[in-house]
């Protein structure tokens, strides 16, 4: 009896190392991207650097949560919504780490933009961050208090940021039309806008998996806002 | 209670009366057989020696008679054992009696005693025989019986008599013992009760038994305890309080994790710099309640050494706090718990970097001119001097320069001047309208140069404010010319001035410049503090002007307020409170 309680308390310690372990990969890329977003605003190629360095740290945190959950499954043999769980942490810890090279690839254009002028102020993209970091944000909240509304809210997000994606295409499009000096910029900006935009796609995909993970049902390849008819 | 004491008590004197009322019926009944026949065997020795000394002829001839008077059964055995008479039997066919045991004895010891069942009356007698003497020469016995049936009715008479008295006896004092029972119980029933209230937490007042005895003692004793007790617990919850307002009453915020690495509490200067509540986040790991990225690698750390663990730790929650973080084990305790302390020096961190920007900015504010006025001053040196059209362009950028640092200079001096208080407003009656058309016609030459559009709507009834004139028009010229160096060539400029509320006139200065991120606003009023550093620094500011209009609109009782949007436009309210005639 002692023994299969210690047994289950380690258990429960393994799944909340994996469920912190997410989190605490979640919070790196979030902070990445917030970082990206300052290296681009204030041209500090310092912090810019900073976040390819930091991106091997997310590679290695990624690599060590999913033989956890590998570990897990295979040691424990977890049922039903622990099997949920697991499968579930698989697939973010997957998506946190491609939204971590995405801020990585940011940081690098940021490096090169940083070392030719500036065309125009840039105000799209911080609110792309800005709604792209809080679609990490609230998703791993939603992934925290197993809230499927929330994940819900999350996934009617990626929509605006699409937009945003769009209305920049062909902002830059004109910018490099009239003068062909600013493709250069234009084309690396365009590529911060494209990652910001997959990232939002990331951040979706965790919400999609948050409400598999709650109610067992996948709603992953479904249109997030219905058609109306 | 299952058994209460009482039944307890009572069964036993109950089943203790049972006993000794058996125990005393059936001593007393054996004891009196014997006496009975012992009493009976006495008279029946005594009649048959009386009959034995009778001749035996005479015996015989009156036996009946002898057998009647003495209420016995008579028979006479001759020395052979043949019964000569009987006075119940008159058929006289029975065996020789020399076997019966009372005859043996009698033979032997000269009397003889037997209880038995009679074959021939087929009843239990008691017999006794005595021997008949001729001489030494024994002739016959003489044997005297009774039914034992007789007396055997009187014992049980007898016997239920004292069988009855004893019940009485065992029931008056069972009912004695009741009473008893009950004044004992009914106090420590009172004790149980009282006892109880207290686990319960009713404590009051005091038990009262009157009693004397242990049960007294034992309630006073309790008394005593209850009120030792009252007193212990009356300090413990003093000191609990008093913690507990510590704990919540400091400034700092404390947050304690369980052996599991969860928030077991959070204090509320904690709950006020995360901006949630304690039981929003208790139970949850640092990481589900906020992830932070340096608190996580702060706990880490700590978890891996054990050893208390100083960070300064940015919290982004509720709103963005710096906070001195001390993570410690709970060392009293020992089971694993883990205190967070976090000291917030939000402020102190502003206090600090504003002053190394200070530094920083005024010493890159002074180097640059002081660069250009030195490599221009070189180059003039060696040998740009002779030519006389270069030198000359030269001198104008050194002149600029040195123009940009007496700019600076005079900026610096008034700032000062203005927050050591030794700038004397001399308030009057000022016109808005004049001040702005004034100001307008010094920015002329920029404006018309960016092609900007400039609108005034300013009503012609507007009344005076009280104003220092030339401050007037140091502050309108600096929020102009903000908004003529921000606004990209072809903007619009507007500068409207209406009364506003509460005795104040109001000047809205608006342009559709580059504008200013919403998190940059409270910001700049700092000193050198540029929303756009490397623009700003391109048209020839100090970084002061904003900051000289924020302390110089405080030293006329204004206020100044901005609203921007990134990309639209900025607009600034200035408002100044009305002229008021003395007199």
């Amino acid at each position: 009896m002692e023994q299969k309680r210690h047994t289950s308390a380690e258990y429960e310690r393994e799944l909340q190392e994996i469920k912190d372990g997410l989190l605490y990969l979640g919070a790196l890329t979030e902070k990445a991207l917030e970082k990206g977003s300052v290296a681009l605003l204030e041209r500090n190629s310092d912090l810019a650097r900073e976040i390819v360095c930091q991106d091997d740290r997310i590679d290695r945190l990624d690599v060590e949560l999913e033989e956890k959950c590998i570990r897990l499954l295979a040691l424990r043999q977890p049922a039903a919504r622990d099997l949920r769980f697991i499968t579930t942490a698989i697939k973010i810890t997957g998506h946190l780490e491609r939204i971590g090279d995405m801020a990585s690839t940011i940081a690098e254009k940021v490096l090169i933009l940083n070392e030719i002028p500036q065309i125009k102020p840039y105000i799209d993209l911080p609110r792309m961050v800005e709604i792209a970091r809080g679609m990490i944000r609230r998703s791993l909240d939603a992934l925290v208090r197993e809230d499927v509304a929330l994940a819900n809210a999350v996934r009617q997000e990626d929509a605006v940021i699409d937009q945003l994606n769009e209305q920049i295409f062909r902002e830059l499009l004109t910018f490099m039309m009239e003068d062909p000096h600013k493709i250069q910029v234009s084309l690396y900006i365009m590529q911060i806008s494209k990652s910001l935009e997959r990232i939002a796609d990331h951040a979706e995909g965790i919400a999609d998996m948050v409400i598999y993970m709650v109610t067992g049902k996948s709603v992953r390849h479904q249109p997030a806002c219905a058609e109306k008819g | 209670m299952k058994i209460r004491l009482f039944y307890k008590l009572f069964a036993v004197f109950f089943l203790t009366g049972l006993v000794v009322v058996a125990i005393a019926t059936t001593l007393l009944e054996r004891e009196l057989k014997s006496a009975f026949i012992g009493w009976i065997g006495d008279e029946l020795t005594a009649e048959a020696h009386i009959i034995a000394l009778m001749p035996p002829d005479k015996i015989l001839l009156h036996a009946a008679e002898l057998a009647e008077r003495s209420r016995s059964r008579l028979t006479l055995i001759d020395a052979a054992g043949w019964v000569t008479a009987d006075s119940e039997l008159h058929d006289l066919e029975l065996d020789s009696h020399l076997n019966r045991s009372e005859i043996q004895e009698a033979r032997v010891k000269g009397l003889g005693m037997a209880v038995r069942y009679s074959h021939t009356l087929r009843k239990e007698m008691i017999y006794v025989a005595v021997p008949l003497r001729e001489g030494s020469q024994v002739t016959g016995y003489v044997r005297m019986a009774r039914p034992l049936r007789e007396f055997r009715v009187s014992i049980e008479e007898l016997r239920n008599a004292i069988f009855d008295i004893l019940l009485l006896i065992v029931t008056i004092s069972l009912l004695i013992a009741l009473v008893f029972v009950m004044k004992a119980v009914t106090p420590i029933r009172t004790l149980a009760a009282f006892t109880e209230r207290i686990r319960a937490g009713k404590v009051s007042g005091m038990i009262r038994i009157k009693s004397r005895d242990e049960i007294g003692v034992l309630a006073q004793n309790i008394n005593d305890m209850v009120a030792a007790l009252q007193e212990k617990i009356r300090a413990a919850d003093e000191e609990t309080e008093k913690l507990q307002a510590l704990f919540a009453g400091m400034a700092e915020g404390i947050m304690v994790l369980d052996a599991r690495g969860r928030i077991e509490t959070v204090n509320r200067g904690m709950e006020e710099m995360l901006g949630r509540r304690d039981a929003e986040i208790a139970g949850k790991t640092p990481l589900e309640a906020f992830r932070n990225v340096q608190l996580h690698d702060a706990l880490e750390l700590f978890r891996e050494t054990g050893e208390t663990v100083f960070r300064e730790i940015r919290l982004e929650e509720a709103r963005t706090v710096v906070v001195d973080a001390t993570i410690s084990a709970v060392r009293s305790e020992g089971d694993g718990k883990t205190l967070l302390v976090f000291h917030d020096v939000t402020r102190l961190k502003k206090l600090e970097r504003i002053r190394t920007d200070f530094v920083a900015n005024i010493t890159h504010e002074i180097k640059t001119p002081l660069t250009a006025i030195i490599g221009f001053v070189e180059t003039l040196q060696e040998g740009a001097l002779d030519e006389k059209e270069r030198a000359l362009k030269f001198l104008q950028t050194i002149r600029e320069n040195a123009q940009r640092l007496s700019r600076l200079v005079d900026d610096l001096l008034i700032l000062s001047g203005i927050e050591l208080g030794e700038v004397k407003l001399n308030l009057a009656m000022a016109n808005v309208e004049e001040a702005i058309n004034a100001v307008l016609a010094v920015v002329a030459a920029p404006i018309s140069e960016k092609k900007l559009e400039v609108v005034t709507d300013i009503p012609k009834d507007l009344p005076a404010i009280a104003a220092d004139r030339d401050r007037l028009a140091q502050i309108l010229l600096n929020i102009i010319d903000n908004a003529v160096k921000f606004t990209p060539p072809g903007g619009k400029i507007t500068v409207a001035a209406s009364p506003g509320e509460q005795g104040r006139l109001t000047v809205r200065i608006s342009d559709t410049g580059i504008g200013i991120p919403e998190g940059e606003i409270p910001r700049l009023g700092e000193r050198f503090y540029r929303a756009d550093k490397t623009r700003s620094r391109e048209q020839g500011g100090t970084g002061l002007g904003l900051s000289i209009v924020k302390h110089l609109m405080t030293a006329h009782r204004g206020r100044m307020s901005i609203e921007s949007a990134p990309g639209r436009g900025t607009t600034v309210s200035l408002a100044f409170p009305l002229f008021r005639d003395p007199a």
